[in-house]
Parts: C-alpha cells; sequence; structure tokens
C-alpha cells in the first residue's frame, strides 16, 4: 500500500473518531448545562479546552455563551477542531484514497460533509433544534462507522483506518478523564455523587455501563476503572490499547521494515503500563502524573508510527 | 401535459441536422424511445431527471470549474434523453477514427525520428518547430511497439448533411470518459426497460480493455507488471475520473510525490518500501511530468522521470510529446497524412481550417469573421475561443490584436451547425446541439474503440460552445442495432 494512502486512511479515520467525540461531549454537555438545579456552575470551559486551541482569555469570553460555545465548537471554520473543520479534513483524506475506501464510505462522509456545509446550518444553530441538529450528525457519525465496519475489506487499508481511530480515541478518553479529575483536584477520596461524573460517562456511552458494573459509592475510584482499565468498555484506554496491538501486529506482520522493533517496543512500554497497573495503586498523588506518562508514551508511539510507515513527503 | 403532446410540440430548427427528427418525422431509431415516452407524463419525467442527478451528487461526480468563485466542485449537467446513433453509422466512424489514429500514430514516429514527412514537404517544417509541444527532448525515444497515442478522444460533430467531421484530436490526456460510462449506468438505472428493449451496443468493458492494453506495454520478460495512473491529485479537475478509472481498472492511483527514481527506475514509496513501477498512465502534461527536464517549478511531476522513460524501464501512456500531432494548426494536415502514411482517402473529413500564420488566410477569416470561430492552437476546454457570430465590436478588435502579435497560436474555422438532439428542458423538449466524443484504445492488437462516447451537449440555448467548463453538458449515447 501507498505510504500516503495509508496516511490518508490512517487520518480519515482519526479526523471521524474526533468528530464522533465531539459531538458527543457538546451535546452531553449542552443537555447537561440547561439542568441549573443540579449543576450551578456549569460552564463550556471544559469542553471547550479539550476540543479547540483557544487560550484562556478567550475561553473566558466564551464560556458562558451557549450560542458562541456551540458556534466555536461545531460550524467555525477559525478554530481548527471545530466539527465542520473536522469533517472537512476527513473527506479530504477520504477523496485522496478514493480508490481505497469503498463506494458506500465515501458517500456517507460525503453526504455528512455537505449536510455541514449548508449555508442555513449557523442560524439552526441559534435556534430550538440545536438537539436535532446534533442528533442528526451524531446518527451520520454512526452511519459512517456502520458503513466502514460492513463494506471496508479486511488488510492493510482497515488496519490503519482501526488504528488512527483507536489512538484517537485513546487520546481523547486521557484528556477527558484528565479534565474531569483536574476539577477535584485529583483528590481521590473527596466525597462525591455519581451526578457529578455523569458528564464524562455520558461523553464516553459509558453511564448505563457503570450503573450495571459498579456497586458502591466509591465513585472516584470506580469510574477511573472504568475510563482506563475496564475492557469491557469500548470508550477505555486499556480495551483501546488492545485494539490497537491486534492491528499493530497486522500490519507489521506484513510490512518487514527495521524500524518495527523501535514502534514494536514503543507500544510495548505503553501497553504493559496499563495493563499491568494495579488500578488500586493509584491514588491522590500519582493520577496526574499516571495520565500525563500514558499519555506521552501514545504520543511517542504515534509519532513513531508515522515515521516508520508514512514518511513520504 | 403528457409527453405525446410535448413530442408534438418539438420543433427542429431549419437547416440544421436534427438527431431525433426528420423534416418533422420521427427518425426510425428513435422511434422507440419515443413511444416509451408516450406511455410517460411530464412529472414522471421530472421525477427521474431529480433521480439522476441525486445519483450524481451523491457519488460526488464532480469536475471542477477554475473560474467559478462559488465553490470548487460541481455536477456536470446530465440530460435524460439519450442521444442515439445506428450502427451503420458508427461504423463508419469507427473505420474513420482507426484510419485516423494509424496515421497519427506514424506521424508522431517519424517526427520523433526521421522526419520523412518534413523532408517531403507535405508539412512545413516552420509549422512543426513553432509548436510548443514539439518536445525535442524526446527525439530518438523508442516506445513499446512503437505505439505513442494509447488513448484519444477525437471530437466530431455532425454538419447539415448529415455526415460526421472531424473538429479535433485530443491525443494527450482526454478525459471524460469516465462521465461515457457513469452515464450509461444512470441510464439504465432511470430507464431500465426502455434501455433493455433497444438493443444497444455495450460500452462497460473499457476500462478491462484499457488495462490490458497497459499490461502489455511491459517489458515481456516482467511476470506480473506494476502499473499505477498518475494524477496531479484531488484538485485536479478530473480527479473523479482518475480515481473511477483507478479502480475499476484495479491499479494504484499515486501522485508525483508518491514516486521516486532510482538508478533509472521508477518506484513508488509503500508502507513496505519502494516498489518499481512499470506502466505509468498519466494524467499529468508533459510540461509537468519531470521538473528536471520541462518546467522546474513543477510539484506534480517526479524528478527524473525522463530519464527512466529513455532507459526503457518504465512505458508512460500517452507518449511525451503528442502534442505536436492535436495542434490545432497540425490538424489540417491529418488528411494528408493519411494520404502519405497509408495511401488512403481520408473516411471521416477535417472541418475546413485556416491557418492564421498565412496572410491570405488571416485577411480572408478577418473579412469574413461574422461566420467563422477562432480558436487557439494550443488550448482546450473552449478557453481563448472566439466566436465570429456573437463577439461584440470592441471585444473583436481587442482579440484581433491578439491575433495580430502571434498569428502561429491561432486557427479559424466557419462555424458549423452543430446538430442538435432534444433535451429535457423546464419540463419541456427543447433541440440543443451537441458534438460527440468517442474514445479509441490503441495497443499492440491494433485500435479499438467501444461503441459509444460521450455526446457534450450546449444547454443554453442556440449556443454551440459544449465544453463542460462553458456550461455544456453531457448525454448518455447509445449506439443501436435496428
Amino acid at each position: 500500500m501507498l505510504s500516503r494512502i495509508a496516511d490518508s486512511l490512517f487520518w480519515l479515520s482519526r479526523y471521524m473518531e474526533r468528530a464522533d467525540g465531539l459531538l458527543r461531549a457538546t451535546s452531553t454537555h449542552y443537555i447537561l448545562s440547561l439542568d441549573n438545579v443540579v449543576m450551578g456552575a456549569m460552564t463550556w470551559k471544559p469542553v471547550l479546552e479539550i476540543f479547540t486551541t483557544k487560550n484562556e482569555e478567550e475561553i473566558r469570553q466564551l464560556e458562558h455563551d451557549t450560542a458562541a460555545s456551540l458556534h466555536t465548537l461545531l460550524t467555525d471554520v477559525n478554530n481548527q477542531n471545530s466539527l465542520k473543520v473536522v469533517i472537512t479534513r476527513a473527506r479530504e483524506n477520504a477523496r485522496g484514497a478514493q480508490d481505497h475506501v469503498t463506494k458506500e464510505v465515501w458517500e456517507e462522509i460525503n453526504a455528512l460533509y455537505h449536510l455541514l456545509n449548508q449555508p442555513t446550518i449557523s442560524e439552526r444553530q441559534g435556534e430550538q433544534d440545536v438537539i436535532q441538529m446534533m442528533q442528526l450528525f451524531s446518527q451520520h457519525s454512526l452511519l459512517y462507522t456502520g458503513v466502514a465496519d460492513v463494506t471496508m475489506p479486511r488488510g492493510l487499508g482497515w488496519s490503519f483506518m482501526n488504528l488512527g481511530k483507536f489512538i484517537e480515541r485513546c487520546f481523547e478518553v486521557i484528556v477527558m478523564a484528565d479534565k474531569h479529575y483536574e476539577r477535584i483536584g485529583y483528590n481521590l477520596h473527596e466525597e462525591n455523587v455519581i451526578i457529578q461524573w455523569k458528564e464524562l460517562l455520558f461523553s464516553l456511552s459509558g453511564y448505563e455501563l457503570h450503573l450495571k458494573t459498579y456497586r458502591g459509592a466509591d465513585y472516584n475510584h470506580n469510574v477511573l476503572h472504568q475510563v482506563l482499565f475496564n475492557d469491557d468498555f469500548p470508550h477505555s484506554v486499556l480495551y483501546s490499547l488492545t485494539r490497537i496491538e491486534k492491528y499493530l501486529k497486522d500490519i507489521v506482520a506484513e510490512n518487514p521494515s527495521p524500524g518495527n522493533a523501535n514502534l514494536l517496543r514503543c507500544f510495548g512500554r505503553l501497553y504493559s503500563r496499563v495493563q499491568y497497573m494495579d488500578p488500586k495503586s493509584i491514588d491522590s498523588g500519582s493520577l496526574k502524573s499516571f495520565l500525563a506518562d500514558i499519555r506521552e508514551d501514545l504520543l511517542q508511539f504515534s509519532n513513531a508510527l508515522g515515521q516508520n510507515f508514512f514518511s513520504y513527503q | 401535459m403528457s409527453l405525446q403532446a410535448l413530442l408534438n410540440e418539438y420543433n427542429c430548427p431549419e437547416g440544421i441536422w436534427d438527431e431525433m427528427c426528420d423534416a418533422g418525422k420521427i427518425r426510425k431509431h428513435y422511434d422507440k424511445v419515443v413511444t416509451t415516452f408516450g406511455t410517460l407524463d411530464v412529472p414522471a419525467l421530472q421525477q427521474k431527471d431529480v433521480l439522476a442527478g441525486e445519483l450524481f451528487m451523491n457519488q460526488g461526480i464532480t469536475f471542477t470549474v477554475y473560474s467559478d468563485n462559488k465553490g470548487i466542485e460541481r455536477i456536470f449537467p446530465f440530460d435524460i434523453i439519450p442521444r442515439i446513433i445506428t450502427g451503420k453509422e458508427w461504423d463508419v466512424v469507427e473505420k474513420g477514427i482507426q484510419q485516423r489514429l494509424k496515421a497519427l500514430n506514424l506521424f508522431l514516429k517519424d517526427i520523433y525520428s526521421g522526419q520523412q514527412i518534413l523532408k517531403d514537404g507535405i508539412i512545413p517544417a516552420a509549422l512543426i518547430s513553432s509548436c510548443p509541444h514539439y518536445l525535442r527532448e524526446v527525439h530518438g525515444i523508442q516506445v513499446p511497439n512503437d505505439i505513442y497515442v494509447h488513448i484519444s478522444g477525437i471530437d466530431l460533430i455532425r454538419g447539415d448533411d448529415g455526415k460526421f467531421y472531424i473538429l479535433e484530436d485530443n491525443l494527450r490526456t482526454p478525459s471524460g470518459v469516465s462521465y461515457m460510462l457513469e452515464n450509461r449506468e444512470v441510464t439504465k438505472r432511470i430507464f431500465p426497460d426502455m434501455f433493455a428493449a433497444n438493443n444497444v451496443r455495450v460500452i462497460h468493458n473499457y476500462p478491462l480493455i484499457l488495462y490490458q492494453i497497459l499490461l502489455q506495454l511491459a517489458a515481456t520478460q516482467i511476470s506480473n507488471p506494476t502499473v499505477v495512473l498518475l494524477t496531479p491529485g484531488m484538485y485536479n479537475s478530473a480527479y473523479y475520473e482518475h480515481t473511477y478509472l483507478a479502480r475499476q481498472m484495479g491499479i494504484s492511483l499515486v501522485e508525483g510525490r508518491d514516486l521516486v527514481i532510482d538508478d533509472h527506475k521508477v518506484y513508488m514509496k509503500t508502507t513496505n518500501g519502494l516498489q518499481q513501477v512499470h506502466v505509468i498512465y498519466r494524467r499529468i502534461d508533459d510540461e509537468y511530468l519531470d521538473p528536471l527536464v520541462f518546467n522546474p517549478k513543477s510539484v506534480l511531476g517526479v524528478p527524473g522521470l525522463m530519464s527512466a522513460y529513455r532507459k526503457g524501464n518504465v512505458a508512460i501512456v500517452n507518449a511525451i510529446g503528442n502534442g505536436v500531432a492535436d495542434d490545432k494548426a497540425v490538424y489540417a494536415y491529418v488528411p494528408a497524412m493519411i494520404r502519405y502514411y497509408l495511401n488512403e482517402e481520408p473516411i471521416l473529413q477535417n472541418v475546413p481550417t485556416y491557418e492564421l500564420s498565412d496572410p491570405e488566410a488571416k485577411e480572408h477569416v478577418f473579412k469574413n469573421i461574422r461566420k467563422m470561430v477562432v480558436k487557439r492552437t494550443n488550448q482546450s476546454g473552449g478557453y481563448g475561443m472566439v466566436m465570429g457570430n456573437t463577439i461584440s465590436e470592441e471585444d473583436w478588435e481587442k482579440a484581433k490584436a491578439e491575433i495580430e502579435k502571434d498569428p502561429r497560436s491561432f486557427i479559424a474555422q466557419p462555424i458549423v451547425q452543430l446538430s442538435t438532439v432534444p433535451c429535457f428542458i423546464n419540463g419541456k423538449f427543447a433541440p440543443r446541439h451537441v458534438d460527440f466524443r468517442p474514445y479509441a484504445l490503441c495497443g499492440p492488437e491494433g485500435v479499438r474503440i467501444v461503441p459509444g462516447g460521450l455526446t457534450r451537449v450546449a444547454l443554453k440555448e442556440g449556443s454551440l460552445v459544449v465544453n463542460s467548463s462553458q456550461g455544456g453538458g453531457s448525454k448518455d449515447t447509445w449506439v443501436v442495432d435496428l
């Protein structure tokens, strides 16, 4: 497979996953923010911090303005990570690799792109059907995932797409978990109610699983276990890494190259750090550095992957 | 209103060949189509029209218009009523194009080696040496099987006498073949029964024939040659076509940055290291192919590609330097080439052409400009064209000054009233002018032309300019055996 194609498929998938995460987080936050009684002082700050590159001052100006925040997150072309920009980039990558994605996948991405580029989209954002609109986008995003799964041939291209998807997901979970634990000062012993974890869990589609799986009121530890170590939870770090391992092995087996050893070493370090971690041993003092470390390792691995397979420029 | 009533209202213009009507009567090969339309009403046809538009849009079958600032992509307008040619007419077209390509291939071989045709005074040497697409860099290079033009699109028009004339040869990187194929697929979707009833000759094997030819061009000792399609990238106006063809042939679609030359061999950069490439179907113009030899600023090409080509380590399709044969001034000499190389009379005639570098011809053209069309010899896509019957005095003065500066770059032809075909526009049938571009493939086993082609239609009333970049559309073209 051409390096450029591998690169395009990888990023196509990363951007689509990012769009999915962005939509889920934004609509969750929006819905919860309507509930003023419970979430008194809730602002858009955390979401803006995760999904935009705005500085503190800009965020301060935006955080209390729902309409402006939604615009920034969804359709602002000046925000490099807005839904519109992310989908446009996904489509560019799909176009560049058009002969390697199926017609169905291409058409689905194309449809979402055209939907986002309707001239009326900005007007609709400020009005009452904002939830409907986000739901429609989410549906398309899910449709893409399904269509890709059903139609894409398994092989190198599929493996690169999945690497992109799970690397992106892994980053997203780490960053979101970090943001939410930062709120409580990484203090795992502070008393908390489940309501306060609702946003994180809903943003990762894990609320129901949490209720079914975890008993007891130690929510701080339980949620942490779920998002990092629960291997049944498709948005956990461990689950994502397990998937990455599979696709990485497939790719390495088909592409013997001198850089593979370093790449596998890089990944192995990260994977074992999470896999063999005793969840109970993480305490308030080490949580912050643990999250920072796995994020750093993931970044290194992602760079090594790019250097090994995508260096065609 | 029923369609039958609409059809009755259809008035074919006087003095122009209409593909469907002959003096108020329906031509025999349109019978079945007209009968089918008799059973439909206007809303039903409109619905089919909308469906066709959606099919094109959702598949992303779009092209780029450079002068349009509104956005980069647009659908190629498609008219749902097919244009029909009889098998008998087609056979003449086929033979004529085969003959023409045979001569053009011999001409290219000659012009880049012994130049016998210049020595014998059939074509003036000055005409060739002043042609911007004549490339000294490829002089003496041996190409596989002596084939230079593997893929060509020959533009034909039908005059008021009902005969087909050659309007233009496209021997470099002709585009539009994907529209020919997609138009057919869409027609099958919207008129399945009508299509089946008409006994239309098949065209869908075009990509397979092309792939076979590409494979045959690799050096014979290679058992499993790597064939790639080289595209300028996704911002090119024909990018959809490039992906379509690559997909249909199952070959890699590469950009210049995916290729690298080492030891006069071409490789593509894969996740598994470098892989040698044996045949390149390129959709990049000559001057951008190799920055070391041609335009040094080109980032689309591959540095060193010419060296690999010269050594015979890679076959490039179409051959480099073909532009000399489809130059609009050289076009006038193609009938002479046919007589010179083949000792045959041309089956398909040219449209009379005046070279403006000839002062007498220029004077004649200037006097009769209202009946003439002036074209640039090295431009395509309808850019830089002057239609004498519509141009304003002021614009004509400007154009005249341009011509005086460099008369070699212009030719003139009398305006031919292109034949018309009924189009479904705003709920009515209206005659619109069309041309016809069949796609010919030339391999070691001879010239093959799939029976059909792209019918381009000037959608503006009365307009004779069919180019997609100038607001033209297209139609499915059926070759039917009665």
